[in-house]
């Protein structure tokens, strides 16, 4: 994605069209800005992204087991 | 956790036919949403049945959320009598869909598919507008919390194809997409 399709990105959620998609999102609470910073890597880059978030939720539910349960 | 890098490897060196369906698809395409397992829809004619058996059967396959002790065989003859599986594997878990809510089977879900290069292997990803049909058949309420980010990420992809073409798409991993319309 180059920066001028960014900053047009950024604009776009900034004032999406009325009735669209991205401003139901956006009025439903749906964080645009992430999938600006998704869209602009690779579909591989996407996953990695995903996995590591995945590791850090298992590395989570261990802390927290350890917590409550020493 | 699911270790994607692998399955997806071992499924293409064992020539599976699937389409990535679910989150992970989901995520391919840009959603921000986790997911904790990869979804696939699988070819289930019969060859394409024992490859799929032979490639996961080294990682010990079972069926998840059921007593340990509750016998499976994850064999062909299993998956042909079936239609989806849950499962839970040495490689994390891995849903099996012989047919997909709001799409039907292998064929339907393929040619709604786009080819994504994941992991330096070409795979097929239901694409966008194949994700919101599915989550608007099953509708749950996680479905639909979903659902209005893919349509969002939809036309968010629309505006930056309409200034760039396909050359950025091959930049950007995607390969070729099946679906010419919807």
């Amino acid at each position: 994605m180059t920066k001028a399709q960014r900053d047009d990105l950024i604009r776009l959620i900034a004032s999406p069209p009325a009735g669209s998609k991205i401003a139901d999102a956006k009025d439903f609470g749906i964080d645009l800005t992430l999938l600006i910073r998704t869209l602009e890597m690779t579909p591989t880059e996407r996953l990695q992204q995903l996995t590591a978030v995945q590791a850090f939720f298992q590395e989570l539910r261990s802390a927290m087991k350890t917590a409550t349960h020493g | 956790m699911v270790d994607l890098q692998r399955i997806l490897k071992v499924f293409v060196e064992a020539k599976v036919r699937f389409v990535i369906i679910g989150g992970a698809a989901a995520a391919a395409h840009g959603s921000a949403f986790p997911t904790f397992d990869l979804d696939i829809c699988y070819d289930r004619g019969r060859n394409n049945l024992d490859r799929l058996v032979k490639a996961l059967e080294p990682f010990h396959p079972r069926l998840r959320g059921v007593p340990e002790d509750l016998p499976f065989c994850f064999d062909t003859v299993t998956i042909a009598s079936g239609m989806n599986f849950t499962l839970t594997t040495d490689l994390g878990d891995i849903d099996l869909f012989g047919e997909v809510a709001g799409l039907g089977g292998y064929r339907d879900a393929n040619a709604l598919s786009t080819t994504l290069v994941l992991f330096e292997s070409q795979c097929a990803v239901l694409s966008l507008e194949g994700l919101i049909r599915c989550k608007r058949a099953t509708a749950r309420p996680k479905d639909l919390l979903m659902l209005r980010e893919i349509e969002a990420l939809r036309e968010m992809e629309i505006q930056v194809k309409r200034e760039s073409g396909p050359a950025d798409d091959r930049n950007q991993g995607r390969i070729e997409d099946k679906q010419t319309k919807t």
